[in-house]
């Protein structure tokens, strides 16, 4: 009796360990575009005593993870409202933020990805939260954006802001 | 004379042998088949102390108690252990799903009746008893998930109408006396309809302007729960 368990249990650890393993060298879309937000949020962010060629650094990088026809609609009333199109324009925009508060912690703490079945573009509803330096509330804010999958990577292609409350 | 012997399983050697020693004294034969005993239970600390040095002497017919720290680790059973830890993991899990879910609460919204880093509860059931009320402190989720949640109260009801008028709250053109507002607010808005299936909500630190404070209709799928 104790061996057939023994023998069960065995046989459910090496189950559990294959399906572990599939889910590391064959992500699904939904996990590597959760992956690439957690990139982002990590890129966005910087802290009052970053170097400036770092900061110069994580600006280009973040270009990366942008289509080149990027949109980004942002409206937030009493901060920004404001369109942008295209990559070189939003690390422009990206370069000001930067200069204009000295410090950043934002965090992408809710994502739920939708993959068209063709695989090749996604929607993405993402809640972000943001801690500003010198300010004591917490910035939440809702985001809806549009993904496809280019030379491989997926890239953003449209960025909008949602109204959580009406 | 018919008697009855009870004998309790935790009973030592020497208990009985005391017993015996007693009832000798009693002037009872001791070529009785039945002896009227006394029912040792609960067992006194007499009976308790002998069972103890009973329980140490008579090292040959049990296991040695495991190390402390051992004890201290997995338990004298590891598998009432194991079935413990899994029935309280079970039961934490269906409490945070279905229950209760833990909160920190941060930013300045809600003050003075939540301090930014306070800890809570938003009770899940609440609401499956009655609809949210006007003044309930609500917690609201956002479309992508509960990770993140606001939390405000509820000032309007479905097919009302919710105005704001240097600082004080109109709904449906009368005044709202609202003693849980402490802090000076001068807000001026104009009136909204709220949907039939919409509660107006609202922080209780309005003396940050209104385009800073989040503020509006929420949907009644949003309202997750009551905090505690």
């Amino acid at each position: 009796m104790k061996r057939w368990l023994l023998r069960v249990i065995i046989l459910a650890a090496i189950c559990a360990a294959g399906y572990w393993a599939a889910g590391v060298l064959f992500p699904s879309p939904e996990r590597v575009i959760r992956k690439r937000f957690a990139e982002v949020a990590k890129l966005v962010s910087f802290s009052a005593n970053e170097a400036a060629l770092a900061k110069l650094f994580n600006t280009q990088k973040l270009s990366g993870y942008f289509s080149p026809d990027v949109e980004v609609v942002l409206d937030v009333p009493g901060r920004f409202q404001n369109s942008i199109v295209g990559r070189e324009e939003l690390v422009r925009a990206a370069v000001a933020a930067r200069n204009h508060v000295t410090a950043l912690k934002v965090d992408f703490p809710d994502v739920i990805v939708t993959v068209s079945p063709d695989r090749q573009t996604a929607t993405a509803n993402v809640t972000v939260t943001a801690v500003i330096a010198g300010e004591r509330d917490l910035f939440v804010q809702e985001l809806k954006c549009n993904l496809r999958k280019l030379s491989g990577d997926w890239l953003l292609t449209r960025l909008e802001t949602v109204k959580t409350l009406r | 004379m018919t008697c009855i012997e009870h004998r309790h399983p935790r009973h030592s050697v020497e208990a009985e042998k005391l017993f015996h020693l007693l009832w000798r004294v009693v002037g009872a034969p001791q070529d009785q088949p039945n002896v009227m005993a006394c029912v040792i239970w609960p067992p006194s600390q007499h009976w308790r102390s002998l069972n103890r040095e009973n329980d140490s002497t008579q090292a040959g017919s049990r296991k040695p108690s495991p190390p402390w720290w051992r004890v201290a680790l997995i338990g004298r059973d590891p598998r009432v252990t194991f079935i413990r830890l899994t029935i309280t993991v079970v039961l934490i899990i269906l409490i945070r799903q279905f229950a209760l879910i833990p909160v920190r609460v941060k930013g300045i919204s809600m003050l003075p009746t939540y301090k930014d880093g306070r800890f809570s509860l938003v009770n899940r059931l609440v609401f499956v008893f009655h609809s949210p009320r006007r003044g309930d402190i609500v917690a609201v989720r956002l479309r992508a998930g509960e990770n993140v949640m606001l939390m405000k109260r509820i000032v309007g009801l479905p097919g009302e109408t919710v105005e704001f008028r240097d600082g004080e709250l109109y709904v449906d053109g009368q005044l709202i006396p609202e003693p849980y507002l402490k802090l000076p607010s001068d807000w001026n808005e104009p009136p909204k309809l709220v949907g039939t299936n919409e509660y107006y909500i609202v922080g209780d630190n309005r003396s940050m302007p209104p385009v800073y404070h989040e503020h509006g209709c929420a949907e009644r799928w949003q309202i997750v729960g009551k905090p505690l």
